[in-house]
């Protein structure tokens, strides 16, 4: 297997007003390029901050987190960055879009951050729209969108820059049922489509059946599954 | 990203909050436009005294009685006082240690005065204020006494017709051209009678408009000759000049004259630079005292609106705070879509600078609309001075294109200033904690 992600004994050790609170007690994991993981685990299990690690969001106190074969705990924050803005595309469970730019500018946006050219970006903007089924809603901002309408925008947004590894943060906590299965199916079919790496994090079971790699981590550390 | 990305999205930023942008822009606006009139009104002010300066002959010297320490350009108004009265603004203590009464200028200082180095000519003046009637109408006018031999040769005013005075005149007077037109009801031509403490003159030249309150182109003054006026203004000792009138030989050395009067005068008047109880002034000496006391005056209205300025900015600072906290979770996303710290620091100055940079144009915009009223206001209260030495020629305030530039690149740059450290506090934010705020 050659993993796209490798984490190496991963600490985070949160300092607040003096109190100290280890979130990850050292977790070593990989992920190989093109599955879909899935990780369980109960709220504050530090599941989470996993995956702020895995995306560049956070730094670890400890270990080594390794990105396409770079420790990106070397890297300065402006490569940081730029490594968030090409090679990941995050989801979140409160969609995160921004809230002044419509459906469009929004897919737009992270095209925009990494350069690219003006009329190249509205194109591939208006397409990723319609493979979400979302263009009759271009032209809309956030709020006058419900939140599976605002999530498939987000989704579409992730893609902008053709990512390598989407991560999903509760994508489809906000979202009923029948919503969450769409979502789903949605990032099923482009995971085989674009041979994208994808990890999400969910506590739904079902959610989780339809992630090839399950894991679970409790207290900070895999409990189940992993490496 | 690209700079007209980040235009793009602080112009995005801005039109979104609408009214609270425009509230903080109004507040440069304010500040700006306070600026540029203040600074504007100077800059007119100092041209109009300048321009109704030049009018004097540059190389004329006006001698008065009385020593004025608090403001150098007595001259101008202790010579329209009776001698007898003491001058305005000359302190008691002056008085009182030079002699017990008021000092006054006679023939032995003017002989004096023609001995010192520099002095081509010199003539004595008495004036006076009294009534001048024209076809029942009665006005009080200053009246001036003057020997036209000398008179006629250093006065810088021509006739718009008929002639100067010459000195067999008895009953003539020549009359400036506020009395001829404006003055009375009834223009005044050559040739008129005029009734002046009720003798019966003729009138027999005009002069042009001068524009200056000055020696010989005053135009609200009735000229006679000296023995005509002595008979009229006959509370002025007739040994005694209200003021003399002293040409230099040359505009380059009036004030190496302007020493040698001074000294001529101590000598003959047996007195010190401690007990001077006379005054030497020139155009040029008066200039430099009118230009400082308006410098003085533009630079402390300025230091208000500057203040108004300093609010505004302080406003915009505030805003820029307040946006960022507003939009910390927005800042998080930006950087978990790949911004760069330096790229979340130039978004967040680039809206203040628009900000500051709207401020500024709008305010140069009102600075020119207060500056119009201004000026209309100030032509009707400074009064009849300024119309009457041809108001459109004169300007109350100016605003120099040099002004618009410093303001609106002033006021951008107090933008940025304002929303450089709300900035660095936005680019410093950790981007988990960011995500997590409301």
């Amino acid at each position: 297997m050659n993993p796209v992600i490798e984490l190496q004994d991963v600490k985070k050790i949160y300092q607040m007003n003096g109190v100290i609170t280890p979130a990850l007690r050292g977790v070593n994991l990989q992920i190989a390029k093109g599955e879909f993981l899935a990780i369980m685990g109960p709220s504050g299990s530090g599941k989470s901050t996993l995956l702020h690690m895995i995306g560049a969001l956070d730094k670890p106190t400890e270990g080594k987190i390794i990105l396409d074969g770079v420790d990106i705990s070397t890297l300065k924050e402006s490569a940081l960055a730029r490594l968030r803005g090409r090679k990941i595309g995050f989801v979140f469970q409160f969609f995160n879009l921004h809230p002044t730019l419509t459906a469009v500018e929004n897919i737009e946006l992270p095209m925009m951050i990494a350069e690219a050219d003006k009329k190249e970006r509205q194109r591939k903007a208006l397409e990723l729209l319609r493979s979400v089924n979302m263009e009759h809603r271009a032209r809309h901002l956030p709020s006058q969108l419900s939140g599976g309408e605002q999530q498939r925008i987000a989704i579409a947004r992730a893609l902008a820059n053709d990512p390598e590894i989407i991560l999903a943060d509760e994508l489809t906590g906000n979202l009923d049922s029948k919503t969450k299965a769409e979502i789903m199916q949605f990032l099923l079919r482009l995971q085989q489509e674009r041979k994208m790496t994808v990890t999400i994090i969910t506590h739904e079971p079902e959610i989780a059946a339809y992630a090839e790699t399950v894991i679970r981590i409790v207290d900070g550390r895999i409990a189940q599954g992993g490496s | 990203m690209k700079l007209a990305d980040i235009v793009r999205l602080s112009l995005n930023s801005l039109t979104h909050r609408g009214l609270r942008s425009w509230l903080t822009i109004l507040g440069i606006i304010i500040g700006v436009a306070a600026v540029i009139a203040m600074l504007s009104i100077g800059a007119g002010m100092s041209q109009n005294v300048q321009s109704r300066l030049s009018g004097f002959g540059a190389d004329i010297i006006t001698v008065s009685a009385g020593s004025t320490r608090a403001f150098g350009s007595g001259g101008t108004f202790t010579d329209r006082f009776q001698p007898g009265e003491p001058p305005f603004g000359q302190s008691s203590s002056n008085q009182s240690s030079s002699s017990t009464t008021s000092p006054t200028l006679t023939n032995t200082d003017l002989t004096a005065i023609l001995s010192a180095d520099g002095v081509e000519a010199t003539t004595g003046i008495i004036s006076g204020r009294t009534s001048v009637s024209y076809l029942s109408q009665s006005v009080t006018i200053t009246v001036e006494g003057v020997d036209p031999s000398v008179w006629n040769t250093m006065t810088t005013s021509t006739v718009a017709s008929g002639r100067l005075l010459e000195s067999g005149d008895g009953m003539s007077v020549l009359i400036g051209s506020s009395v001829a037109s404006g003055m009375f009801d009834q223009n005044i031509t050559v040739d008129s009678p005029m009734l002046i403490s009720g003798k019966t003159f003729t009138v027999v030249g005009v002069l042009k408009e001068s524009g200056t309150g000055g020696f010989g182109g005053d135009d609200r003054t009735v000229f006679l000759t000296m023995d005509a006026a002595r008979n009229i203004l006959t509370s002025i000792d007739p040994s005694v000049f209200t003021s003399i009138q002293v040409k230099a030989t040359s505009t380059d050395t009036v004030d190496a004259t302007i020493t040698s009067v001074t000294n001529a005068l101590y000598a003959s008047r047996q007195v010190t630079s401690d007990t001077k109880d006379f005054t030497v002034t020139s155009p040029t000496s008066m200039l430099a005292t009118i230009t400082s006391t308006m410098q003085t005056m533009t630079f402390f209205l300025t230091g208000i609106a500057a203040v108004s300025l300093l609010v505004g900015a302080i406003g915009i600072a505030n805003t820029m705070f307040m946006s960022v906290m507003e939009r910390t979770r927005l800042i998080g996303i930006l950087k978990s879509l790949g911004t760069k710290n330096s790229e979340i620091m130039k978004l967040f100055v680039m809206e203040s600078g628009i900000i500051g940079l709207m401020g500024g144009l709008l305010g140069v915009f009102l600075g020119f609309i207060v500056v119009g009223i201004i000026s209309e206001i100030g032509f009707n209260l400074m009064g009849l001075g300024v119309r009457m030495a041809g108001g459109t020629s004169t300007s109350v305030a100016v605003v120099t294109p040099q002004l618009v530039v410093f303001a609106l690149a002033f006021s951008t740059i107090i933008g940025i200033v304002s929303g450089l450290i709300p900035a660095r506090k936005a680019a410093s934010l950790q981007i988990v904690e960011a995500m997590r705020s409301e």
